[in-house]
């Protein structure tokens, strides 16, 4: 119970950090007589048009990054499975580039299409590895292949199309820097609604961990409950990439990090992940914008310099240590 | 009950595995045996409904294919040969045999609770229950799986070569509370390679050999009936009047 309170404070901190820090000099107090309504037209356009989605956008990707790497490294058994890894995040964004393409003028489009392109991604992988009964491996190949593809696919249009470039580039960094209400509000029930049914069918996972046969025989259907999970991982990882760009790492970093304090039940697992994540997202975003004040450095680029070194050491130290189960 | 009435099953590389017919009851202890590849572990998994199959076998007088995943896990408790060493407790593990009862979405009630209870104390798990699995030797992790097994609260049990990580101490804990299972009305079906034991211990035995069905007999049926078990085997076993011996039959040569 200790590390949910110490969870929920970190976020409650790293909220009211990342609400009170920004270019515009408004103060804490500012900031609270605007959302009580008392502030000045400007300082209301700050709060509610730029900090408040901006800090939503941080606590929802950083909860559906997480959460979706959880899904996808309980799932599958690997403790360096992440939205990255299986190709959700490169589908993501060539389907982006696809939509600059298409729709270059709607940037409502984006979101729905990054979110097609996870899911697509996902229904691909999973149609790959079916062959061979949805096994752990299977799902990861499938996963670098169809990785491969996208990448080589969105080399081509960039190629094709140099005019995409622009988007691109400013998508695969990832940060939230172009947030608006509309990419979150787009995104925003996607996520809860992902979340909910995560922490709903937790149990499943749980059993699952046991291994395949033994699910079985408690009467999990594990190839519908690995569908589902991959699907959920997709969606999270999908409406995340269309509020944020492709952050990496998050998805790996922030579950191993809660596997190592937690070794109960998948639903607080979950729980851990969502609060963590959000956490942790929020200060990165905080630190990008203070870190080389007046100018702010992309959120998903302090996330890569954290991200590398935290692989490396990943790899280095044994699985079991991490709590992943061979 | 079980009844398995023209069942046939393929596995592996499109080998088929014939049941002309067997009847499993509630309240006995069936053996399955036979030598490696012959069909034990197969027979278990498809009457744990892991195989398609072609025929008929019934749980209750309803098909076996007609009960959904959760249905069949109520009358029906599947334990097999390997199991994960995670990380998760005894009682964790213990709660978990309740799932076909509530499933994901449901709390455990109190009569869920008293169930794992009542397993842990059958098993002797019950001073172990907060130790992870992974704090455990071979033998205990095997209980603590079996305790998972009991809490499912199943009229049929069915273990696929349980006893391959105990030492003979825990084997024969182990034989006594599938005794006490036996006497609580539960039908066990397991799959040995230790004949002696399963004379032992069991009601009856199946023989398996070449994917197929041989007989089900009872051990002192077997004991008489030398020729099959000597084609199969290559020995017989003989009943000995030895109270000094662990066990009431001798394999001989």
């Amino acid at each position: 119970m200790r590390r949910y309170v110490t969870a929920g404070i970190v976020l409650i901190l790293a909220a009211a950090a990342a609400l009170l820090c920004g270019n515009s000099a408004i103060g804490a107090g500012d900031v609270l007589r605007t959302l009580a309504g008392n502030g000045t037209r400007a300082q209301q356009v700050i709060v509610f048009q730029v900090r408040l989605p901006r800090v939503a956008a941080a606590l929802l990707s950083g909860a559906a990054l997480s959460v979706s790497g959880y899904l996808l490294q309980n799932n599958l058994n690997n403790a360096v499975a992440s939205p990255g890894l299986l190709g959700i995040n490169n589908g993501a964004g060539l389907f982006v580039l696809i939509s600059a393409l298409v729709f270059p003028y709607q940037a409502g489009m984006k979101c729905v299409i990054a979110f097609a392109g996870a899911l697509a991604v996902t229904l691909l992988v999973s149609l790959l590895s079916s062959g061979t009964g949805l096994s752990k491996t299977s799902v990861i190949l499938s996963g670098v292949a169809v990785s491969a593809v996208c990448v080589a696919a969105a080399d081509v249009i960039i190629s094709v199309r140099p005019e995409t470039v622009a988007d691109k580039t400013a998508f695969q960094l990832g940060g939230f820097g172009d947030v608006s209400l509309t990419t979150v509000s787009i995104a925003a029930p996607v996520i809860v609604t992902m979340l909910a049914l995560a922490f709903v069918l937790a149990g499943g996972m749980d059993l699952m961990a046991l291994g395949d046969e033994v699910a079985q025989g408690l009467g999990v259907r594990v190839r519908m409950y690995r569908l589902i999970y991959l699907l959920c991982a997709s969606l999270l990882a999908g409406a995340a990439v269309s509020m944020s760009g492709m952050i990496g790492f998050v998805g790996l970093m922030v579950p191993n990090l809660v596997r190592m304090v937690h070794h109960g039940k998948s639903r607080g697992g979950i729980a851990l992940c969502m609060m963590v994540g959000s956490a942790f997202l929020l200060l990165c975003d905080t630190l990008a914008r203070v870190i080389v004040f007046p100018y702010e450095l992309p959120c998903g680029l302090l996330l890569s310099a954290l991200g590398a070194p935290f692989l490396i050491w990943m790899l280095v130290r044994k699985r079991k240590r991490l709590g992943v189960n061979d | 009950m079980i009844e398995i009435r023209n069942m046939t099953t393929s596995y592996g590389r499109g080998e088929l595995f014939r049941v002309a017919g067997l009847t499993l009851k509630t309240g006995e202890i069936t053996a399955v045996i036979g030598r490696n590849g012959s069909g034990k572990s197969t027979l278990l998994k498809t009457l744990a409904g892991f195989l398609k199959y072609q025929g008929s076998i019934t749980i209750r007088g309803r098909e076996c294919r007609d009960y959904s995943a959760r249905e069949r896990a109520r009358e029906i408790a599947w334990l097999p040969q390997m199991l994960k060493t995670v990380q998760m407790d005894v009682e964790t593990l213990a709660e978990h045999g309740r799932y076909p009862h509530h499933g994901s979405t449901r709390r455990m009630g109190d009569a869920d609770r008293e169930k794992v209870k009542e397993a842990l104390r059958m098993t002797g798990m019950e001073k172990m229950a907060k130790r992870s699995l992974q704090e455990l030797s071979g033998g205990e992790r095997q209980r603590a799986y079996l305790a998972m097994v009991i809490a499912q609260d199943t009229p049929m049990i069915l273990l696929d070569e349980p006893t391959t990580y105990m030492d003979l101490v825990y084997q024969k804990t182990f034989f006594e509370i599938l005794q006490h299972l036996k006497q609580s009305g539960r039908g066990i079906v397991l799959s040995v390679h230790h004949l002696e034991q399963c004379f032992a211990f069991c009601d009856s035995i199946c023989l398996m050999d070449q994917r197929t069905l041989v007989r089900k007999a009872t051990p002192e049926e077997w004991a008489k009936d030398t020729d099959t078990l000597r084609a199969v085997f290559g020995i017989e076993m003989k009943k000995t009047e030895d109270r000094e011996l662990m066990y009431p039959y001798m394999i001989r040569r």
